[in-house]
């Protein structure tokens, strides 16, 4: 009997082993998965990304707003791959805070618009600087008076598609497109514009560089205007940038000592918001639609110079272009009367005022000397 | 063309007589004091103008609308002073036509000799300080140096005030031109009145004769005697022919 049975208690001592094996494996892999669910409990941004794409995955999934609008709620795999926050493993729940499992909360919102509106909200959990600075500007602003197409940040940098904007720089001009596609069908045939799409230009302004990014304000403002010389100087008075393009660098400093020049240096230093007409880079040389001066088509061209001349003085004759000389340095072939008048004003009257000078002095000097004399007497 | 202040007392001995000579006539003291005021005024216009980011000239131009009523008050003393030279110059050729042009302020050969005369008496090179007629080198100096300046300043100034029409006729070239004539003229101007015209009629001596029109016979001696011994020739030709005192 004992013996009948050792063949089985052989068996059994086989199965306990490999059944305790088998036993603290699991038990290891019950812990192992129990921790990392903890983990994923105290960071917000895990592994969501697979959970949710066991449904979001789907083409075909959609639902239905209250306003009749409906909502494509497929999430390409390959989109979340070529984003910036997917890769570097922040993902679904970081934005999506108050989704945590399925079945999701009730949605409450009435529209699309009003799911972005309140969904963009999140990005200032990272980004808080630049949501700041949007809250301050243009488009901020338009939102609070009741335009909710105003952009927000998903507008313009996606939402789960959101890579690098300036990659490639054109990207930046054609994001702002979507709105503004009239004042982008001018700046893309500009001097501008052209050598940014055309040449990937690095040097020429994309829109953000003379609006600014997220703050950006009222270009219509009267300190717009007043200072805006200053922006196109940023590139325009660099040596090295203009010397790059067989471009001067002293138009900026040259017109500072213009007519047009001093007279908004007055305002631009007293009264950078009373709106001033003397003319600034933009009234002669357009805004957008900026041309090469080579340009036959450039409104400083030569030949359409007059006419750039009499959007503000209409009674202007053929004589009147000569006027301005606020871009060139003082030279006698070029602007002969101003040469002359300079050469006089630099040489002949000091030297009369220093004569004159020297002259009372040697007065007074004389007249001390004598009354020296005559105390001594 | 002598002029006796006191009336003669009993006693000869004590008289004091100060005798003086007419100098400016009515007309030249109003041209003056017209040009005071409309330089004056001009000035304190146009210099805020120029210097915009200086603390006096914020204190001036406080606001845009004082800026626009500096530029009309500019204007107007621009016309009052563009009038002056009108008359100036209508003045001096009805004086041509009839032949009466004084001609003591135009230049002449012994205004250099003076001057040299006088730059090394300055230097103590020489004890002979020249002697001058009615109005010596440093006065002629200072007429032509307003003259000029005034009239760059009128001319330039009114190209600034109507460059559309002015380039009807002229170069374009000639308006930054008269802008920069226009400042560097004004400074110019106005350090030369301060330092030159200042100190000869203030510092030097107080020499009021512009307001009051004449000039005592101790200055006239003293700075003019050219002028003097001409006067005392031609008050004895008088006398010889029986007219005034001796």
């Amino acid at each position: 009997m004992f013996n009948r049975l050792l063949p089985n208690l052989r068996c059994i001592r086989a199965f306990g082993l490999i059944g305790s094996g088998l036993f603290v494996i699991a038990i290891t892999i019950f812990i192992l998965t129990q921790q990392t669910s903890r983990v994923s409990a105290d960071y917000t941004f895990q592994e969501t990304e697979a959970y949710c794409l066991g449904c979001h995955s789907n083409p075909d999934l959609k639902m239905t707003l209250p306003n009749g609008e409906e909502i494509s709620l497929f999430i390409s795999t390959d989109m979340l791959a070529e984003s910036v926050h997917s890769p570097a493993g922040i993902e679904c729940e970081a934005c999506h805070t108050e989704i945590k499992t399925y079945p999701h909360p009730e949605i409450e919102f009435q529209t699309r618009r009003e799911m972005s509106r309140s969904y963009y909200l999140a990005c200032q959990k990272c980004h808080s600087a630049n949501y700041k600075n949007a809250q301050d500007s243009m488009h901020a602003r338009a939102a609070e008076a009741g335009n909710l197409d105003a952009p927000i940040c998903t507008d313009c940098h996606g939402a789960h598609d959101v890579t690098i904007p300036d990659k490639p720089r054109s990207h930046v001009s054609s994001t702002c497109s979507t709105c503004h596609q009239e004042i982008y069908n001018e700046y893309k045939v500009s001097i501008h514009g052209g050598a940014l799409i055309q040449e990937d230009n690095p040097d020429v302004p994309v829109c953000t560089d003379c609006h600014g990014v997220h703050n950006i304000q009222d270009p219509r403002t009267a300190q717009f205007r007043i200072s805006s010389p200053d922006l196109c100087a940023s590139c325009h008075a660099n040596q090295e940038l203009m010397a790059k393009y067989g471009l001067t660098a002293d138009v900026y400093n040259l017109y500072n000592l213009s007519w047009h020049g001093v007279d908004l240096s007055v305002y631009k230093a007293r009264w950078p918001n009373t709106w001033h007409y003397s003319a600034v880079c933009t009234d002669c040389h357009g805004v957008h639609d900026i041309l090469s001066t080579q340009d036959p088509n450039s409104s400083v061209n030569p030949d359409n110079l007059l006419a750039t001349c009499q959007k503000c003085h209409p009674d202007a004759g053929p004589n009147w272009t000569g006027a301005w000389v606020g871009h060139n340095r003082i030279d006698p072939q070029r602007t002969p009367f101003l040469y002359y008048t300079e050469v006089f004003y630099s040489s002949f009257s000091p030297f009369v005022l220093w004569m004159s000078l020297i002259y009372v002095i040697l007065q007074i000097f004389h007249a001390i000397v004598g009354r020296i004399r005559r105390s001594l007497q | 063309m002598t002029v006796q202040k006191d009336s003669l007392t009993s006693k000869p001995e004590t008289v004091y007589v100060e005798r003086y000579f007419p100098r400016f006539t009515l007309g030249q003291r109003w041209e003056h004091g017209i040009l005071i005021l409309s330089v004056f005024i001009l000035l304190i216009t146009g210099l805020p103008q120029k210097y915009p980011d200086t603390l006096w000239g914020q204190w001036i131009i406080s606001s845009p609308e004082r800026l626009n009523q500096i530029q009309q008050i500019h204007h107007v003393f621009a016309l009052l002073l563009f009038a002056l030279a009108v008359y100036h110059f209508g003045r001096i050729f009805v004086q041509i036509i009839r032949k009466q042009l004084p001609g003591g302020m135009l230049p002449e050969w012994q205004d250099v000799r003076d001057a040299w005369q006088m730059i090394k008496f300055l230097l103590f090179l020489t004890r002979n300080k020249p002697n001058f007629g009615k109005y010596n080198f440093e006065q002629k100096f200072t007429y032509w140096m307003i003259f000029f300046g005034v009239g760059i300043m009128i001319l330039s100034g009114l190209i600034l005030w109507f460059p559309i029409q002015v380039t009807k006729i002229f170069p374009g070239g000639v308006i930054p031109a008269a802008f920069l004539a226009h400042s560097n003229e004004a400074i110019a101007l106005a350090v030369f009145i301060v330092i030159w015209h200042f100190f000869h009629v203030h510092l030097q001596r107080l020499n009021l004769s512009i307001f009051t029109g004449r000039i005592n016979e101790d200055d006239l001696r003293k700075y003019h005697e050219n002028e003097f011994e001409r006067l005392r020739a031609l008050n004895s030709q008088d006398s010889n022919t029986g007219g005034g005192n001796p």
